[in-house]
């Protein structure tokens, strides 16, 4: 943990400045302090969940929305028991070639799974999530799908999340 | 470049602004190449109906005396992607 990382402090407070700085006219603009939540217990006995914006999603379902100009606000759960061949991913704003090849090197589940096996993590929730990361209405974002996403994770009983952006 | 922007533009019928951020999003984030992809998409649309072969007319009808604009705007989308992926060379990172 940072010096600056306490429960009372920005975690990264100068994060959205620079964003903005690189990225004139960024839609990203964000004073809200974000807390940091302390693990409560070890995460070898702690329920783990995974939330991705790589755009996975179980072979057969809908499609991501890829072509729309605003973006797709929805989310697909994808089962931790999951095996790469049974996933697929649907985005078109990151390099998916070596995703192709193997899936863990943006949707880690069956490094995860190894985790479970090895004891470093408690266990996995049924589910994990995934979306795509080219949304231009970080507002509805927020109100929706990320709150939509956080209450699945609660009715899983995660206790800790994995995030990671694609 | 924000929503608001777009949708301030938008209400100025700033269409310049508004093309611009089409050539962003269709050539992910090179103008030039969004311009491309834009003439790209037209020019696959064109080939073929070149030999006038039957097309569902009924069908392109209907959907268009009955689909939302919304519905209709978000298909002209799905249609240029689906015209740049037959062109056969496919200028993005990912899939769709």
């Amino acid at each position: 943990m940072t010096a600056t990382s306490s429960d009372r402090e920005q975690l990264r407070p100068g994060l959205w400045a620079t964003v903005n700085e690189r990225y004139p006219g960024s839609m990203i603009t964000k004073s809200d302090l974000v807390p940091l939540t302390k693990l409560g217990k070890p995460l070898a006995a702690s329920r783990l969940t995974f939330v991705s914006t790589a755009g996975v999603q179980p072979r057969g379902t809908l499609p991501f929305d890829v072509t729309h100009p605003v973006g797709d606000y929805s989310f697909r759960r994808v089962p931790s028991s999951a095996e790469p061949a049974d996933l697929e991913i649907h985005q078109l704003k990151y390099p998916t070639a070596g995703a192709n090849r193997d899936l863990n090197v943006v949707f880690p589940l069956e490094r995860l799974r190894d985790l479970v096996a090895e004891g470093a993590i408690g266990a996995l929730t049924p589910d994990v999530y995934s979306f795509i990361g080219y949304n231009m209405d970080p507002e509805r974002l927020e109100r929706t799908l990320a709150e939509e996403i956080a209450a699945a994770v609660a009715a899983d009983g995660a206790e800790a999340a994995l995030l990671a952006p694609a | 470049m924000s929503l608001q922007y777009l949708k301030d533009a938008a209400a100025r019928h700033d269409a310049e602004a508004l093309i611009r951020y089409v050539r962003l999003h269709l050539g992910d984030g090179d103008e030039g190449r969004g311009r491309r992809e834009i003439d790209k998409a037209w020019v696959e649309a064109l080939k073929p109906l070149l030999d006038v072969p039957p097309t569902d007319r009924e069908f392109i009808h209907e959907t268009l005396s009955t689909k939302d604009p919304a519905t209709l705007a978000h298909l002209f989308f799905d249609l240029h992607f689906y015209l740049v992926k037959r062109s056969g060379e496919w200028i993005h990172d990912g899939n769709l």
